[in-house]
């Protein structure tokens, strides 16, 4: 009975862990997205403003 | 795990790795700067200057500028590889804490409540071409109501800056307007003692003197997890590479007796950043530890204690193999 119910617990807590896991992984791959478009949104900014130099250039 | 040991005359406030981990800068209340080779703890030079303990540094990601804060109400610009002193800027108080910015073109700095002044935030713009020619007015300066700030660093989000205060505070500003965007007021219950940012500034970590360290999402500034001590906390340091956070602190001891000033006690201590559980600790230092920083590429970490010294480690083979919970994969 004893050792059933300390596998029981080892069981629960494998599950806890494994849910903190999950959770912990799914937000960091929501983040991960949501860098990536600032860098892109920032490097867009960059591209744009080097354009509008040369075409005052060619003015 | 080895050790080597560098010595400050007084003791450590801060110390910095470079983005490619082959320097280790640290700064301390002895008025010197010292940058020190990280693979075997040789000092390769000191920036000197500075009047009066050196509270704050921080260097570029490409090893060009290092910028300091300090005492004397001086925060400097040097050069890393010849250490000349390129800019000196000048305010009514002392500096608490520098921070660069993701694209190394600019500073944001906290300096101190004192006499009359209130404390500010100030944003520099960083003249990369010439570091001798800075502008010596901030692009933007403002200051926080109510709590003062005690730590700051720019988020992942263009012009916007977080920090911890000395409530317990965390915060984000608009760079620009000088706007409390966000604010989580109880994200800790007393002085924040530092901030240190995760590889894509996407969250942060933070110490506090009411005993834990927080991760906080760094848009929401919701908490994502707590690591509760029982000793005040002077440093929290995000693992690269394997799931674990780094907090150092203590109290010094009214009665140390000799046994325990010999072995050092004070530690280093190892948590599981996910499930908020304590998997080890390292000792070293014969006082409170005051900093401490992570390898950028996660081979080892280096602590700054109230002692004066610096303690490089290098992670073992087993460190890594070491997978005390299974063999789960765990987004850094």
């Amino acid at each position: 009975e004893d050792a059933a119910e300390e596998s029981n617990v080892s069981a629960e807590l494998v599950a806890l862990r494994k849910r903190l896991v999950d959770e912990w992984n799914a937000w960091r791959t929501r983040c991960m997205e949501e860098v990536s478009n600032v860098i892109r949104v920032k490097g867009k900014k960059v591209e744009t403003s080097r354009q509008d130099e040369e075409r005052e250039e060619i003015e | 795990m080895n050790r080597r040991l560098s010595r400050h005359e007084r003791s450590l406030t801060q110390i910095r790795y470079n983005k490619d981990g082959d320097l280790l800068f640290s700064c301390s209340k002895d008025h010197v700067i010292n940058v020190w080779f990280s693979h075997n703890g040789e000092r390769l030079g000191t920036y000197d200057g500075h009047n009066g303990t050196v509270w704050t540094i921080d260097v570029d990601s490409q090893s060009r500028f290092l910028v300091s804060g300090s005492a004397d109400n001086e925060m400097r610009l040097w050069e890393v590889s010849t250490g000349k002193c390129l800019f000196v800027w000048e305010f009514p108080t002392a500096v608490k804490r520098v921070a660069f910015n993701e694209e190394d073109d600019q500073i944001v700095c906290i300096t101190e409540q004192r006499m009359g002044y209130q404390g500010a935030i100030r944003v520099f713009d960083v003249n990369r071409d010439d570091g001798r020619n800075q502008d010596t007015e901030p692009t933007s300066i403002f200051h926080p109501i109510g709590s003062k700030p005690t730590v700051c660093a720019f988020s992942y989000m263009p012009g916007m800056i977080l920090t911890g205060h000395e409530s317990g505070k965390v915060a984000l500003f608009d760079a620009k307007t000088g706007e409390e965007v966000l604010n989580n007021e109880r994200a800790h219950m007393d002085i924040v003692t530092d901030l240190q940012l995760s590889e894509d500034r996407s969250y942060f970590i933070t110490s506090s003197k009411d005993k834990t360290a927080r991760i906080h999402d760094a848009k929401t500034l919701t908490v994502l997890k707590t690591f509760s001590t029982e000793t005040p906390l002077n440093s929290a340091a995000l693992a690269r590479g394997a799931p674990y956070v780094l907090l150092g602190g203590g109290q010094e001891a009214m009665s140390v007796t000799t046994t325990s000033l010999r072995q050092g006690k004070f530690e280093t201590r190892f948590w599981h950043k996910i499930f908020e559980e304590e998997v080890g600790r390292v000792k070293g230092h014969f006082g409170p530890l005051n900093t401490i920083a992570v390898h950028p590429a996660g081979m080892g970490y280096a602590s700054g204690g109230e002692d004066g010294f610096v303690r490089v480690h290098h992670f073992d083979e087993s460190y890594f193999k070491a997978k005390p919970y299974g063999d789960i994969e765990i987004l850094d």
